[in-house]
């Protein structure tokens, strides 16, 4: 009876545990440093109101899903975000570095599960991201380059990206 | 058990870690295809079972390999085949009526029966049916526009059947791409052996559709509803049938699984006159075509 219940626990573990498999690149520390180099940072969590999260996805035409955003004040200026949006099994989180004056500074993919397009924390396509403001038009295949087999994760950080420098401009900018 | 535990464990582990083309759906396929230079290998079984009278069971086995020759053009090639088993299934001709049924007498019959099967007996056989080639070529993609769409194309050849068939697939996501909708409108031509020699022409036409939220990570669940139109020689509207029920869906790094369920609506629509007086019984549709219960389950190993 042990060992049968055995052969059914592994497949069926595997089933329910899939974040086993998750790939964890940085934790929120590795991607502060990774973006702002030698700076400190002070937690300011953001609770939207209803206005503010309207206003949003007014300005983004993205969906804000969760009302509470983890952010820091960075020592010398700036603004370090730590963001997830959905990914075609699980969800992707990244951080942005804003700079003082809310352009991208920097983005880091600090998880990702979709083994699949894992290309999206090359540099090269975190770079497309870089100097982007509120006003940037931010489009998958215009302004981002996609990533082969990997479309939705690509379409969704780019999403992502957009609604937070709306989020600087309704939240953060005043 | 050390030799099934080993197995299942290498299974999961020594598959490349990677997904491509998944099927949320267990009948109907969206738009999504396994991207340039990669592969997957899948296994479909399919089970389908009763009939108007007697026994009917079927078990189709598919094994599918599939490989993105560029981001918007897959090719697939299949292996179908299956177990038949069949007794008293199909009402008996009326001797004295030609074309009429003989009430209260059944034979051995169906579609999976093969042709020169003496109807009197027992149908109970494992068969390879037939090699299929796929290929799906997508215009539009659900993820950059505003609806998805795809052609797609299927020939099979086998010792008891050659078939053509044509689909339009389209897909549209909501809700960050979590909610997705489906439909895929076929058209399908089948040359079937004849018991005298020959092959005896049908056409059908028929339209899939599915909707499937993914309610938590990893997981979907959803309806899919299948309308199904036969037509002899391909010219003369013999049946309508109708079916619907639920799916699960488990898409990970690594691999894939769906099982889904469908029922026969009692809603059935029989035209000519051969399909009311066979196929038609109590609102559904039976005769050579079809059964009350289908359960498919599918699953892919993507590298």
């Amino acid at each position: 009876m042990k060992s049968e219940f055995a052969f059914i626990a592994l497949p069926v573990s595997a089933l329910i545990a899939p974040s086993a498999f998750a790939v964890r690149y940085l934790t929120v520390d590795q991607a502060q440093q990774a973006i702002f180099p030698g700076k400190s940072f002070t937690a300011a969590p953001v609770k939207l109101t209803s206005v503010q999260r309207k206003a949003i996805e007014q300005a983004s035409s993205v969906r804000v899903l969760h009302d509470e955003q983890q952010v820091w004040r960075v020592s010398g200026g700036g603004w370090f975000i730590v963001d997830e949006v959905v990914g075609k099994h699980e969800s992707i989180t990244y951080a942005a570095g804003l700079n003082l004056d809310g352009s991208v500074k920097q983005i880091e993919i600090m998880d990702y599960r979709e083994t699949y397009g894992g290309q999206i924390r090359d540099q090269k396509w975190r770079a497309q991201f870089v100097g982007k403001t509120s006003k940037s038009t931010l489009k998958l295949d215009s302004d981002v380059k996609n990533i082969s087999g990997a479309t939705l994760s690509c379409r969704h950080i780019t999403d992502g990206v957009k609604r937070l420098l709306a989020f600087y401009e309704i939240a953060l900018r005043h | 058990m050390k030799f099934g535990l080993t197995f299942v464990a290498a299974l999961l582990v020594a598959v490349s870690p990677s997904h491509g083309h998944e099927a949320i759906f267990s009948w109907t396929y969206t738009t999504d295809l396994t991207p340039k230079g990669h592969g997957e290998c899948e296994q479909w079984i399919t089970t389908r079972w009763e009939k108007e009278h007697g026994s009917y069971s079927v078990i189709d086995f598919r094994e599918e390999f599939e490989y993105g020759v560029t981001d918007n053009f897959q090719l697939a090639i299949y292996l179908n085949h299956h177990y038949v088993h069949a007794n008293d299934d199909v009402p008996a001709e009326d001797p004295a009526h030609p074309g009429n049924r003989l009430r209260g007498a059944y034979v051995t019959g169906g579609e999976d029966v093969h042709a020169g099967h003496n109807p009197a007996t027992v149908f109970d056989s494992y068969h390879f049916e037939s090699v299929s080639l796929e290929g799906i070529y997508r215009l539009l993609s659900p993820y950059k526009d505003p609806l998805g769409l795809a052609l797609y194309f299927e020939p099979s050849v086998g010792d008891q059947e050659t078939e053509l068939e044509w689909k339009i697939l389209l897909q549209k996501n909501w809700l960050e791409d979590r909610l997705v909708w489906a439909l895929n409108v076929n058209y399908e031509l089948e040359f079937e052996k004849e018991d005298g020699g020959g092959y005896a022409r049908d056409g059908m036409f028929e339209w899939f559709t599915g909707l499937s939220y993914r309610f938590v990570r990893n997981w979907s669940a959803g309806l899919e509803f299948w309308n199904h139109h036969e037509f002899t020689d391909a010219t003369v509207h013999e049946h309508s049938a109708y079916f619907l029920g639920p799916t699960i869906h488990y898409g990970g790094e690594r691999w894939w699984a769906t099982l889904g369920f469908l029922h026969q609506l009692p809603i059935g629509q029989a035209f000519s006159h051969d399909n009311k007086e066979f196929a038609a019984h109590d609102g559904y549709i039976f005769g050579d075509e079809h059964e009350k219960y289908y359960v498919r389950f599918r699953m892919g190993i993507n590298f």
